[in-house]
């Protein structure tokens, strides 16, 4: 086995396009997607404002509106439509209506309606829009409310608990920060990273048992079929794990992605989910004894895989079928328990079940090629 | 034109005759359009699990769970003793907030001093988060209104006057286009774009590692294949990016005309990038899994779910040579926000613009005859 494995790690030395596969590709991966969330939260997203009242009242909360970091005003429309037209071709993500009069309505008392438009097709830019605009316009609003009271003579202080008897303190859980990017990127790292480890296990193990090719001298060379199949595996395994902990250095390290775990459970769960990623690969070849078949399917079951992760839209409001298809993919249990361990810092005792779950995959997937390598060995032996 | 014909033809035959294409293009088709779209059916998150922390257990308190409990979004579904017994639950995902009342609650709201409830959103989930946040925090803003308004109107002022003094005008908010924030309605129409793109890349791609030297001009040799993609796309672009969201329940507001408007030369610069691709790599393994990987960043790098605001401008650059960007922008707005032809002409040039670049590249590969290798070479490997 050891001969084989030393062979593998050669092998990988001397082909551009196996070293270019299981090394350069999944590191060139990690680095764009690093660089595209690196700027981290969005901020100063473009927005219009429909002022037709053109008030004391209307360019304070313009610009309340432009102070706010998750907007800048960038345009000022005559009328709706112009707004609107300004959102349909991307020029705004949103549009700010103050109505004619809406000063002299306020003093008079007959509660004028300001109107924020958003973007909603464009969910994650419509959203910080809506919120960044709301925050905006309560703070202008707070102001006002605040100066009439103490218009009526009442002391600031006493005014300001007057306005929000009820003081709601938000508090994010988990992520104080309120910035996605850790999220995104602890669970992208590992969805590329499951493509790669599936897609190039398989094209290496097509090197050597593909049509043409010759496994029984691989067999003869290990001593058998299984223990050549290791040493075709393992070597890629310790590359993966290698490039998952370079990733981590940078991720938690450089980026500072606060790490609040286990670092041990981490390290068994990125194990077994490597291996777990290999053996989807080994099998689909060993299956179809076909590179592009192999990867058709290996492309059906780690492609999509992102979305069955539930961090976009959350797994629990998934449908059951799609809860159980996401359950046995590697990487949507690889994910939890990352995310569980380095940003939530889950009890150790919960993150036992992401691993038990990934430790179950991966002993099913090796039975799986454990019988097809027997049927091959006989077919080797009939044939010698 | 004879040689055109007979390019476009032998492309055909290259993309028919070939198991492994007929599985990327039209298998893949299938599978993707099902597997896909599948987490995201249920669409809305209604009444996410909170777990209340009632430490006054008085008449305001439990009047203000109660209409928490009673918003669409969230549901007070546990109860819990202290903030660990609450921070277990949300660490085993049975719940996504806490709502803490703290005690005192209802004594300090009678003296007429403010009066603090605490709110611990899981922000681990985007969509999570922000369901708790407005489930809590409207009926809260709401109860504190009323609360105000009962003050003034006890110190004489009148219903409207203390209105208006409470809440001086009204916001509304109008999400436009979306207005249910469905999480399909969202990610859907860009994903089709995105996986169409990704598995025409593949499938042209083999064909042309695979293809043999033709005979010809090499700009007839192109064109004829471009012929060949823009007759077989004319028949998959149209399900992919008409009939599977009309399947699944999307809207689409604009008219087939403008949709191959804009899908002609996102097709035309679908394939001929592909070309490209496959002279890079030259080995189809390799195309495939490099094309695999990439699937994601280029989601990502579109500038639909990662707003483009936040992709460093270098970045931003690289994302303007890969047809999905303007492809996605281009059919959205109009599919999806009703956008004219004229609104959205920038993406049609640029997409123009990119047939253009990569016309050249290809025809360039062409007459240099990089990937006219006779398949006994790809044996020999």
């Amino acid at each position: 086995m050891f001969a084989v494995i030393l062979r593998e790690f050669r092998l990988l030395l001397r082909s551009p396009a196996l070293a270019g596969l299981v090394v350069l590709l999944p590191l060139l991966m990690i680095a764009l997607l690093g660089g595209i969330f690196r700027a981290g939260i969005p901020t100063g997203m473009a927005v219009a404002v429909v002022d037709l009242d053109r008030s004391h009242l209307s360019r304070s909360v313009t610009r309340m509106l432009d102070a706010a970091p998750e907007l800048q005003v960038t345009h000022h429309a005559l009328s709706l439509s112009e707004a609107r037209g300004l959102i349909v071709s991307g020029d705004v993500r949103g549009a700010i209506y103050l109505p004619q009069g809406l000063e002299r309505n306020v003093t008079r008392g007959e509660r004028p309606e300001i109107v924020t438009f958003y973007d909603n097709q464009h969910m994650s830019a419509g959203s910080l829009v809506a919120r960044g605009a709301r925050n905006a316009i309560d703070t202008a609003l707070a102001g006002l409310r605040l100066s009439i009271r103490q218009g009526q003579g009442e002391a600031t202080v006493q005014a300001l608990v007057s306005i929000q008897p009820i003081a709601l303190q938000s508090h994010a859980l988990f992520n104080p920060a309120f910035d996605y990017v850790h999220f995104l990127l602890a669970a992208l790292v590992p969805t590329i990273l499951q493509i790669i480890a599936a897609a190039g296990t398989a094209y290496a193990v097509s090197l050597d048992f593909g049509p043409g090719r010759h496994p029984q001298v691989l067999a003869r060379m290990a001593g058998g079929v299984l223990p050549a199949m290791l040493g075709k595996i393992l070597p890629y395994t310790c590359v993966f794990v290698l490039i998952l902990g370079v990733s981590d250095i940078v991720l938690y390290g450089l980026l500072a992605v606060p790490l609040r775990g286990s670092l041990p459970m981490m390290a068994m769960g990125a194990v077994m989910f490597v291996l777990a990623a290999q053996l989807i690969g080994a099998l689909a070849f060993v299956l179809t004894r076909d590179m592009g078949r192999a990867a058709s399917i290996i492309a059906v079951i780690t492609a999509p895989a992102f979305g069955f992760m539930g961090l976009g839209f959350p797994r629990d409001a998934m449908a059951p079928l799609a809860q159980a298809w996401g359950a046995v993919i590697p990487g949507t249990w690889y994910v939890e328990l990352r995310i569980d361990q380095s940003l939530r810092a889950t009890p150790t005792d919960l993150s036992v079940t992401p691993l038990l779950w990934l430790g179950c995959i991966a002993g099913v997937l090796a039975a799986l090629l454990f019988v097809q390598l027997l049927r091959l060995q006989r077919r080797i032996k009939a044939a010698s | 034109m004879k040689a055109v014909i007979s390019a476009l033809l032998a492309e055909l035959r290259g993309i028919f005759s070939d198991r492994q294409v007929r599985l990327i293009i039209l298998a893949a088709l299938v599978i993707y359009a099902l597997v896909y779209p599948f987490p995201y059916r249920a669409e809305l998150l209604r009444d996410v699990p909170v777990v209340l922390v009632d430490l006054d257990r008085t008449t305001s308190s439990a009047e203000l769970a109660r209409r928490i409990d009673a918003s669409e979004a969230v549901a007070l579904a546990h109860d819990a003793q202290d903030m660990v017994q609450a921070t277990r639950l949300v660490h085993e995902r049975r719940a996504y907030g806490v709502l803490l009342i703290p005690a005192g609650f209802e004594r300090a709201l009678l003296r007429g001093q403010q009066s603090p409830v605490a709110l611990y959103a899981d922000a681990s989930y985007f969509l999570m988060y922000q369901r708790v946040m407005q489930g809590a925090a409207v009926p809260l803003r709401q109860l504190g209104a009323e609360i105000e308004m009962g003050r003034l109107i006890a110190s004489g002022a009148s219903a409207d006057v203390a209105l208006a003094q409470v809440s001086p005008a009204a916001q509304v908010e109008v999400p436009l286009f979306n207005p249910a924030a469905g999480y399909a309605t969202y990610v859907l129409p860009a994903a089709f774009i995105l996986i169409l793109q990704q598995t025409m890349m593949m499938g042209l791609a083999l064909v042309a590692t695979r293809r043999r030297a033709g005979n010809g001009h090499p700009v007839w040799r192109v064109l004829g294949r471009m012929g060949a993609w823009v007759a077989l796309y004319a028949l998959l672009l149209p399900l992919y990016l008409i009939v599977l969201p009309a399947l699944y329940g999307l809207p689409n507001l604009a008219t087939t005309g403008a949709v191959l408007m804009l899908g002609l030369p996102f097709v035309l610069a679908t394939g001929l990038l592909a070309q490209c691709v496959a002279a890079l790599f030259r080995k189809a393994e390799v195309v495939q899994i490099v094309l695999l990987a990439l699937g994601l960043p280029f989601f990502f790098l579109s500038g639909f779910a990662w707003p483009v605001e936040a992709i460093p401008a270098h970045l931003n650059t690289v994302a303007q040579l890969v047809p999905s960007t303007p492809a996605i922008d281009g059919l959205v707005r109009m599919t999806q926000m009703g956008a004219t032809p004229q609104q959205v002409a920038h993406a049609f040039w640029h997409l123009w613009g990119l047939v253009g670049v990569f016309g050249l590249f290809a025809l360039w590969l062409e007459i240099s005859g990089r990937q006219s290798r006779s398949p006994d070479t790809d044996a020999a490997r």
